[in-house]
Formats: C-alpha cells, sequence, structure tokens
C-alpha cells in the first residue's frame, strides 16, 4: 500500500512518534519509511516538534555499570561492518584516481633524473586526486628501505593552503583500522615526509593515502577532523 | 607551518597516531560535534556525548517502562545503537538530542510492548492522576523550559482531552486502548482525540514557523 495523501502521512507519521501506532501497523510502517525519504522526513519533523516535552523531564543519572556494559560492546565490535575506507561519510566527497594515472605517473618516476631508483616491484604510488579525479598530491616510496625510511612527495601545479591551516598526510590501513597520521606535509613541489619503520611496513598492506585540511599544527586528535581534499589508491609500480 | 614544526612530527609519527591519545574534551564542544567525533569512532567524544544526555534520556525510557533496572536496559541497548548508527546521522534532518531521543523512545516503545514487560494496574493509575488536571499542566512545566515555548503555546490551544491524550502517549508510552481504559472514553473518542489534537497542534506550530 501506497499512502499519497499529505494529512493522511503527516498523521500517521505523527501517530508513528507519539507511539499509539503500534504491532503489525508499526511494522508496516517502519518499512515504508525505508522506501520513502518524504515520510522520513515526516517523522523527522514530528520528533522535533514534540521532543521538547522530553526536555521537561528531571534528569536521571544512570547506575556506573551501564556505561561500563556500553563500553565493553562498543569496544568489542568497535568497528562497523564495512571497513572505514568505503564506510565513512567524509570520504564520500573523494573519488580515486584510475590505475591509468598510476600508469602515467610510473611512466614519469622512471624518466626522473636524480631519484632513487625506483624501479617496478619495489615500489609503491599513491596518485592523491581531488572530488574531480584531478591528480592533485601523488605519493611515492620504496618498498624497502632499510634506514631512516621516507616517502616522496610531488604537489601539482601551484596550489595554496588556507591561513592557519595544515594539510595532514593518513594512511588507511584497510579493514578495521583508523587512518594513521603520516605527518604534515607543504605546498612546495618536491618533498620527502619521513616515517618509522613501522609504518613503513605497514604501507604495503594500506588501502589508499589522504590527505586532509587540519588545523594549524595538524590534528588534534590523531585522527581526520577536517575536509578531505584528496585521496587515492596506493599501486604497486 | 615553521619547518621546526614539521620535523618534529616528522621525528614522532607514532605519537600522532593513536585516536585513543587523543585531546581531552573541555566541555565547550557541542552536541554536533561529538557527534561528528563518534562518526570517526572517536571513543572519548562518545564518553562524553553519553556523559552529557544519559541523564535526559534514561528519563525518558524510566516513563516509558516503568522500571529504572529495564529502562537501564534499554538506554544500554540505544547507545549502542548510536554508536553504530551515527554514521547515517544528518544534522541537516535533526538535532542530536532529538535523534537520540527518538532512539531511546523507540527502543522502549519496543520494550514495553513485550507481554511480561507490561506494567501492573496500579502503576498506571499513579501516572493518569499526574496528568489528569485539565488545566495547561504540562504546557506550564514546558514554558519554564525556554526552548519549548512554541510548543507550550500550542499545547495550550488544544482542549485539556487532547492535550493530556498526547502528553501521556508520548511521556509514558500509553497506547490508545490503555488511554481508554485509564480516561473512562470509548477507543474511537481517544483516537479522535489524538488526531484532532496533533492536527492542531501542528497547524499551530507552522503558524508559528516552527
Amino acid at each position: 500500500m501506497k499512502i499519497t495523501e499529505p494529512n493522511a502521512r503527516a498523521l500517521l507519521a505523527a501517530e508513528y512518534v507519539l507511539g499509539t501506532m503500534k504491532g503489525k501497523a508499526r511494522a508496516r510502517f517502519e518499512l515504508w519509511l525505508r522506501s520513502d525519504p518524504g515520510l522520513r522526513k515526516e517523522v523527522a519533523a514530528w520528533q522535533g516538534r514534540l521532543e521538547p516535552l522530553a526536555g521537561t523531564l528531571p534528569e536521571v543519572q544512570p547506575s556506573e555499570h551501564v556505561w561500563r556494559q556500553i563500553e565493553a560492546r562498543i569496544q568489542r565490535r568497535a568497528v562497523p561492518r564495512e571497513n572505514w575506507f568505503t564506510s565513512l561519510a567524509f570520504w564520500r566527497g573523494s573519488s580515486f584516481a584510475s590505475a591509468a594515472a598510476a600508469a602515467l605517473l610510473f611512466g614519469y618516476i622512471a624518466i626522473t633524473p636524480k631519484d632513487h631508483a625506483l624501479t617496478p616491484e619495489n615500489a609503491m604510488v599513491a596518485v592523491m586526486a581531488d572530488d574531480k579525479a584531478n591528480p592533485a598530491i601523488t605519493v611515492s616510496w620504496e618498498m624497502h628501505q632499510s634506514t631512516a625510511p621516507r616517502l616522496r612527495v610531488r604537489v601539482i601545479g601551484h596550489q595554496e593552503m588556507a591561513p592557519d591551516t595544515s594539510w595532514e598526510l593518513w594512511m588507511l590501513p584497510g579493514g578495521d583500522q583508523p587512518p594513521r597520521s603520516l605527518g604534515l606535509i607543504t605546498t612546495h613541489d618536491t618533498q620527502y615526509v619521513t616515517v618509522s619503520s613501522d609504518m613503513m611496513a605497514k604501507l604495503p598492506a594500506a588501502v589508499g593515502l589522504a590527505m586532509s585540511v587540519e588545523p594549524k599544527h595538524g590534528s588534534p586528535t590523531g585522527l581526520p577532523t577536517g575536509p578531505v581534499l584528496y585521496s587515492g589508491k596506493c599501486v604497486e609500480i | 607551518m615553521s619547518i621546526g614544526a614539521r620535523n618534529a612530527r616528522e621525528a614522532h609519527p607514532n605519537e600522532l597516531v593513536d585516536p585513543y591519545q587523543g585531546q581531552m574534551m573541555d566541555g565547550a564542544d557541542s552536541l554536533d560535534d561529538l557527534m561528528a567525533r563518534c562518526a570517526l569512532r572517536d571513543q572519548r567524544a562518545f564518553a562524553e556525548l553519553y556523559r552529557r544526555s544519559s541523564g535526559r534520556l534514561l528519563a525518558v525510557a524510566i516513563r516509558i517502562v516503568r522500571r529504572r533496572d529495564w529502562a537501564e536496559d534499554v538506554l544500554q541497548e540505544s547507545f549502542v545503537n548510536i554508536w553504530n548508527h551515527v554514521t547515517d546521522y544528518s544534522r541537516a534532518k535533526s538535532a542530536p538530542m532529538t535523534w537520540m531521543t527518538a532512539i531511546v523512545r523507540n527502543r522502549a516503545l519496543d520494550w514495553a510492548r513485550r507481554p511480561k514487560h507490561e506494567t501492573s494496574e496500579e502503576d498506571l493509575e499513579g501516572i493518569i492522576e499526574n496528568w489528569e488536571d485539565s488545566s495547561p499542566g504540562p504546557a506550564a512545566r514546558l514554558l519554564q523550559a525556554g526552548e519549548a515555548r512554541q510548543l507550550a503555546e500550542c499545547l495550550g490551544e488544544l482542549s485539556g482531552q487532547q492535550r493530556q491524550s498526547i502528553a501521556l502517549a508520548y511521556m509514558h508510552g500509553l497506547s490508545h486502548s490503555e488511554l481508554a481504559d485509564h480516561l473512562g472514553a470509548p477507543l474511537g473518542t481517544i483516537k479522535t482525540w489524538i488526531r484532532r489534537g496533533l492536527e492542531k497542534l501542528r497547524g499551530c506550530l507552522e503558524a508559528k514557523g516552527a
């Protein structure tokens, strides 16, 4: 059944929120809700209208064990079923440059003079693109650097950083792991970022890299807090 | 950014990456900010969100399930739900407290309607008495809440029976038939009070631009 009459829809939404709709009617309405954004909007409007009633109640502090149980449950499955890389809303604004771009870049790296010998099978590259798939930053590295491992970062074009912000580079380990900071970068054409051996060891398995805009000295939380400007997959070359 | 600052960070990259070493919450973050951080799996932000909202949400659950231990179970389920679905939350659609209240009320209503959780008659009588006055009792409480002035004014325009039915249903989770039993009116009449009351409420709130 489809409910189309506006007043009937509004009233059903109201009775759903109020809680007087119950049993099978409630279950059926919840099914409609899934496929009807307009109806969800109506429900949200009623939730907002009536919610001040809940605010009139004197607060009741829960027992301490309630939080301990919640904490235990969310830590056991701190991670949603999807992995970080695909599930987070903030990645949705980004898209990935194609492998073709990486291949082009490989050609580019191979002919760059005075660089480390980046040869196939021991190097990786991430072409980080904006939301229109324009490459903006490339990060490349040799996979088996024994001492002071570093990443080479190239910023394409003459980009500007907003005042009092910084650009932070992140590794996306994939699976259920949160992003890990690789450090801050500048707008310079070519630069190197030193990383720990531990981080270097994790890079080959990373699904991608990303760059976010952070406060002046980097993310205060250890996780991206600002918009992700560029992101890209790591490709072996 | 100074080169010095950059070098310092590069020298100790691991210092920067532990999500649990994040900044201490200073109490100044808005609920919106906390929700955004929860979406990034920041458990400290979640703890702070719980600290700020659990007292209010437990009060909501207690009114509906009418037993503190049950209400605490509802609260626990709700917060696990909030954590798991916070990435779906959209600020554009509702305020954080409205969104969380809806989750708690849904859980509480489901709970209260399982047969073994039904409330005794004596419990209900007390609740009905609290809301019995046909003067704008709930509306008066709302007026004190400031943020809710428009709702209070609009509830004040309903008949006492309409207002009482809506308030009992929302606050205490009473069903049509419970309302009929305890307000001593036929089921059809209760349904009409609620329907007309809701229509009037919506018209009034929309006219006020709420």
